[in-house]
């Protein structure tokens, strides 16, 4: 199946999301709750872009009245390519009029309920925001934008210690009960795919502190990267079994092609 | 305050299969049973259906019918929807205060009353309005406050 992004005909899979397709065919489109290993957030709408489907090409034999496709007007519809899975084939246009007006306005909403983030500051300067008395940015240091991505990882990657609490405008995500989550292993996976800096990590010498709480980290033999948390280690070797990591991935893949090299007389 | 055994929650949580389904019902049923969702309650459902306690609490913090702090044998809904609001509902709200000494959100010393704010009650022609376990009392004069209490408290929980 073929579909046309800004001019550029892409072939795709049926049912592959646009904003995949799109970033493998190498065009930009924006977008901040996106995270390649947790599909499906759709929350951020960023990606904004407009479809134009029904052109005639994808008939499916009214034949007997012919010309009857030609008669139907094209649609154009404003989505979000994120979650908006290819079915027939598409012009997808990501920087008409009616996109960059509708990008600039969530853009500039965005700025305003998280005027501390550097991300959405720098996407306002890239993709272009308005102005005006209605985004005027809140005080406050707030970088969150609720997406979710974070307790999504957690769930996914990490232990489930953390989720949105409370809801409409007191809405936020934390532990449970405001407090040090006794299951967090301080894997870090909710900071690393936070689109806007919004979780904070403090790492001091061999500690790591995370949602309030502080764990001990571990390090590689060899190089001394950090390999993770002994807590994190621990719960693996519990619930998986696994040995803790003497080494980081870089020294291991280097070990292995040492005792290789060594096998083989190289 | 009542103290919760653990027994109490283990045969409330054992009527249901361990299906995450049933996460709201037994959330309710603690309401209804405790007053409020306990912590202890919250802990023991994550165990019985193995699924984090972050997802519970986010759930039962996210539904008005679910309170984590006790709440009194009776509940007084106070309207603060628009007509009520114009019809000096603020009014009724300090004459509760000065009957009971609390505010909205919050529970008399002795577990008898708990206060909210809530928008609209569907009842504006007897605007300012308030509920008492489920009774409604109209056009409320500040000063009368005081006897309802008396009789509610009289009364016994209404059920």
């Amino acid at each position: 199946m073929i579909v046309t992004i800004d001019g550029k005909e892409v072939s795709c899979e049926r049912g592959e999301y646009l904003l995949d397709i799109a970033t493998r065919a190498g065009i930009r489109i924006a977008s901040l709750c996106h995270h390649e290993g947790l599909q499906g957030q759709g929350c951020c709408r960023l990606c904004t872009v407009e479809v134009e489907t029904g052109r005639g090409d994808t008939g499916r034999g009214e034949g007997a009245q012919s010309g009857s496709f030609s008669d139907k007007k094209p649609r154009r519809e404003i989505v979000a390519a994120c979650i908006y899975p290819v079915e027939a084939e598409c012009v997808v246009y990501t920087d008409s009029e009616r996109v960059r007006r509708n990008r600039g306005i969530l853009l500039a909403l965005l700025r305003a309920s998280a005027p501390a983030s550097e991300e959405i500051a720098e996407l306002c300067r890239e993709f272009g925001a308005p102005d005006g008395a209605r985004y005027e940015v809140q005080s406050g240091d707030g970088k969150c934008i609720l997406c979710g991505l974070c307790a999504k990882a957690c769930q996914t990657l990490g232990t489930g210690a953390i989720s949105s609490v409370g809801r409409g405008t007191a809405k936020k995500i934390s532990t449970p009960y405001d407090e040090p989550a006794t299951v967090c292993v301080g894997c870090g996976s909710c900071a690393a795919v936070c689109p806007t800096g919004a979780i904070e990590v403090a790492e001091d010498g061999d500690e790591r502190t995370i949602w309030n709480k502080t764990l001990t980290l571990t390090r590689c033999s060899r190089c001394g990267a950090v390999t993770g948390t002994a807590f994190e280690h621990y719960r693996a070797s519990v619930h998986a079994g696994t040995e803790p990591p003497d080494l980081c991935p870089d020294c291991r893949r280097k070990a292995m092609t040492d005792t290789m090299a060594k096998t083989f007389g190289v | 305050m009542r103290i919760i055994a653990g027994e109490e929650i283990n045969a409330l949580l054992n009527t249901y299969p361990r299906n995450a389904m049933y996460t709201l019902a037994v959330m309710q049923d603690m309401q209804r049973q405790f007053g409020y969702v306990p912590r202890e309650g919250l802990d023991a459902l994550s165990g019985h259906l193995e699924r984090p306690l972050s997802e519970l609490y986010a759930i039962a913090t996210f539904y008005k019918a679910l309170s984590l702090t006790p709440r009194g044998k009776h509940i007084i809904k106070v309207c603060d929807g628009t007509v009520c609001h114009i019809r000096a509902g603020t009014n009724v709200l300090d004459g509760i205060y000065r009957a009971l000494g609390i505010g909205p959100g919050e529970m008399t010393d002795d577990g008898e009353f708990s206060l909210e704010l809530v928008n609209c009650l569907g009842a504006c022609a007897l605007a300012p309005v308030m509920v008492v376990d489920g009774t409604y009392y109209g056009k409320i004069a500040p000063e009368s406050l005081h006897e309802v209490f008396d009789a509610i408290r009289a009364e016994g929980v209404i059920d």
